[in-house]
C-alpha cells in the first residue's frame, strides 16, 4: 500500500521504472459494445489493467425495499477475477470490492439520470481480468463508457484517473510497483463539462501543495481519458472522433 | 477543450451523452438543459421536428408509448391484475377490466399465468413512468404456442419495413403468423422448420440492420 518509505529509486533521470514521464499516462486502449448479452458494455486495456463493463437497465430494482419511489438507483459492482493478481484472490465480494461498488455506484449517480426511471436499478457490472494498480479507475472509466452503450440518458461520461507521489515526486497514473512501494496514492474521478469532482480518496501522506499539485495533474489525466472514451463510442457507430 | 460530435461517413454525427446541442435549437426528447443550453442525454443521433431537437438513442430499452402494440409476458399475477414484463423499466399492468375474460376475484392465473404470453397494447404512460396495458384493442389477445424472438427495441421498425413490407415478405415465404412487438419481442407461430426460417430471418434483420438491400437478403434467404 502506499504511504510507506521505500528505498527503491522510483525515477531516474526524469523517468520512471516503466519508461514514463512522471506526468505521462499509461497506454489505454478502450472498446465499446463488446459483450453480446448485456444492454451495454466496454473493454478496456489500461497499461496491464484489463476491465470488462456490463450494463444491464434500467430495470425492475429487486429487492423491492431498496427501491426509490423518485429515482433509480445504480447498482454497481466491482469484482476481481481469482487470477487477476500474483496470489489467487479468494472468488468473490469482500471488504475491498463492497467499498469500491459504493464508492462507484456514487460516482455513477452523480451523472445517469436517476430521477427519469422511479423505482427502477441501473446494473453496472464490472470484472477486472487483469490488475495492475489502478482498477477501481480502470473500471469506472469503463462502466461510465458502458452506460452510454447501454443508451442510458446521462449529463456526462466519467473518465477517472489517479496521480499519488513516489520517491518525492508526484506523478499521474501509478503502476504496480509505485503503487505498493509508493508514498501516496490519490484516485480522481470527474465531470468533464462542469469539473465536478465524483471521486476522490487518498492512500498515504502528501503536503498541501503536493495534494495540489497531484490533483491538477490528476485533473489533466481525466480529460485525456475523456477523449479516449468519447472516440470509443463514436467509432463503435462508424464515426471518428 | 472542444466539444465537437463525431460524423459519420453519411453525414449525420453521433451525438455523446453531454454533447452541446445548437444554441438555436429547442431541447426536445433525449436531451437535457443545464445552464440554458440544451445538450444530448443519450448516445444517439439528432433530428429535428417542429423546431424541436431529439436525440433518437441507437441503444437502450423500450420505453412504452400510448398506442404501441408490444409483446407482453406475465412474471406476476394479483387478485385482479397481471404484472406484464414488456421490457420496459417497469412492469407494466394488466388490469382484468382491460380484458375481455370475466374473471373473477383471485381467479386471474386461470387466464393468464406466469410465463404466458401477450399481444397487447399501450395505453396508459403517467409521469412517474408507470405504464398500463390493455387487451380490448384490436389484434389483442393472449398468445397461445409459438416462439418469441428478442431484438434491439430500435431495430424494430427495420424488422417491420416501410408499411410492413418485410413482415409482409417473411409472412408469406414462411406461411407463419408473425407479430411484431414495439417493445422488440417478436412472436412467430407456424409448422416448426417455418418458425425456425422466420427466427433465422428476423435475427438477420436484427444483426445486420444498417446493410443495404436487405430485403434482397431476406427474400434470397426465404427462398
Amino acid at each position: 500500500m502506499a504511504g510507506g518509505n521505500s528505498d527503491i529509486e522510483f525515477i531516474k533521470k526524469g523517468k520512471r521504472l516503466d519508461g514514463r514521464k512522471p506526468d505521462e499516462l499509461r497506454e489505454v486502449r478502450i472498446e465499446a459494445g463488446v459483450l453480446n448479452r448485456a444492454d451495454g458494455s466496454c473493454y478496456l486495456e489500461w497499461g496491464n489493467n484489463k476491465v470488462y463493463a456490463g450494463v444491464f437497465g434500467p430495470i425492475e430494482c429487486h429487492p423491492r425495499h431498496k427501491q426509490q419511489q423518485d429515482r433509480a438507483i445504480v447498482q454497481a459492482r466491482y469484482t476481481m477475477a481469482p487470477f487477476s493478481v500474483n496470489d489467487r484472490k479468494r472468488p468473490g465480494y469482500d471488504r475491498r470490492s463492497s467499498e469500491i461498488s459504493y464508492i462507484l455506484s456514487q460516482a455513477l449517480e452523480r451523472v445517469v439520470m436517476v430521477e427519469q426511471f422511479p423505482r427502477a436499478a441501473i446494473r453496472v457490472d464490472m470484472q477486472v481480468i487483469e490488475a495492475h494498480a489502478g482498477t477501481r479507475c480502470a473500471a469506472l472509466t469503463a462502466a461510465s463508457v458502458a452506460l452510454a452503450d447501454a443508451g442510458i440518458p446521462m449529463t456526462d461520461i466519467i473518465p477517472s484517473c489517479a496521480a499519488g507521489k513516489v520517491s518525492d515526486t508526484v506523478v499521474l497514473d501509478l503502476n504496480k510497483e509505485e503503487d505498493n512501494y509508493g508514498q501516496a496514492d490519490l484516485p480522481l474521478a470527474i465531470v468533464p463539462s462542469t469539473g465536478e469532482v465524483v471521486l476522490l480518496q487518498l492512500d498515504g501522506h502528501l503536503t498541501p501543495e503536493e495534494f495540489e499539485q497531484a490533483l491538477d495533474m490528476a485533473y489533466k489525466g481525466c480529460m485525456d481519458l475523456y477523449e479516449i472514451q468519447r472516440a470509443a463510442l463514436a467509432n463503435r457507430y462508424g464515426g471518428g472522433a | 477543450m472542444t466539444k465537437s460530435s463525431s460524423k459519420q461517413a453519411s453525414g449525420r454525427s453521433v451525438l455523446l451523452p453531454g454533447d452541446k446541442l445548437a444554441a438555436d435549437q429547442k431541447a426536445g426528447s433525449g436531451t437535457f438543459r443545464r445552464d440554458g443550453e440544451a445538450h444530448a442525454a443519450v448516445l444517439g443521433f439528432s433530428s429535428e421536428s417542429s423546431g424541436y431537437t431529439n436525440v433518437q438513442p441507437i441503444s437502450g430499452r423500450y420505453s412504452p408509448r400510448v398506442g404501441d402494440k408490444v409483446v407482453a409476458v406475465c412474471v406476476e399475477t394479483g387478485p385482479s391484475l397481471w404484472r406484464m414484463d414488456i421490457g420496459a423499466f417497469q412492469n407494466s399492468m394488466l388490469h382484468h377490466s382491460e380484458t375481455d375474460w370475466k374473471v373473477d376475484f383471485g381467479d386471474t392465473a386461470s387466464f393468464i399465468g406466469i410465463g404466458d404470453a401477450a399481444l397487447a397494447e399501450v395505453y396508459m404512460v403517467d409521469g412517474s413512468g408507470s405504464h398500463q396495458v390493455t387487451l380490448k384493442k384490436d389484434d389483442c389477445r393472449k398468445l397461445y404456442a409459438g416462439t418469441i424472438v428478442h431484438v434491439a427495441p430500435t431495430r424494430v421498425s427495420r424488422v417491420i419495413g416501410k408499411q410492413g413490407s418485410m413482415i409482409t415478405l417473411i409472412r408469406e415465404k414462411t406461411g407463419c403468423r408473425i407479430q411484431a412487438g414495439q417493445n422488440g419481442l417478436i412472436w412467430i407461430d407456424g409448422e416448426p422448420d417455418q418458425i425456425a426460417r422466420a427466427q433465422q430471418a428476423v435475427e438477420t434483420i436484427s444483426r445486420e440492420v444498417t446493410s443495404s438491400g436487405l430485403t434482397e437478403k431476406i427474400e434470397k434467404l426465404l427462398e
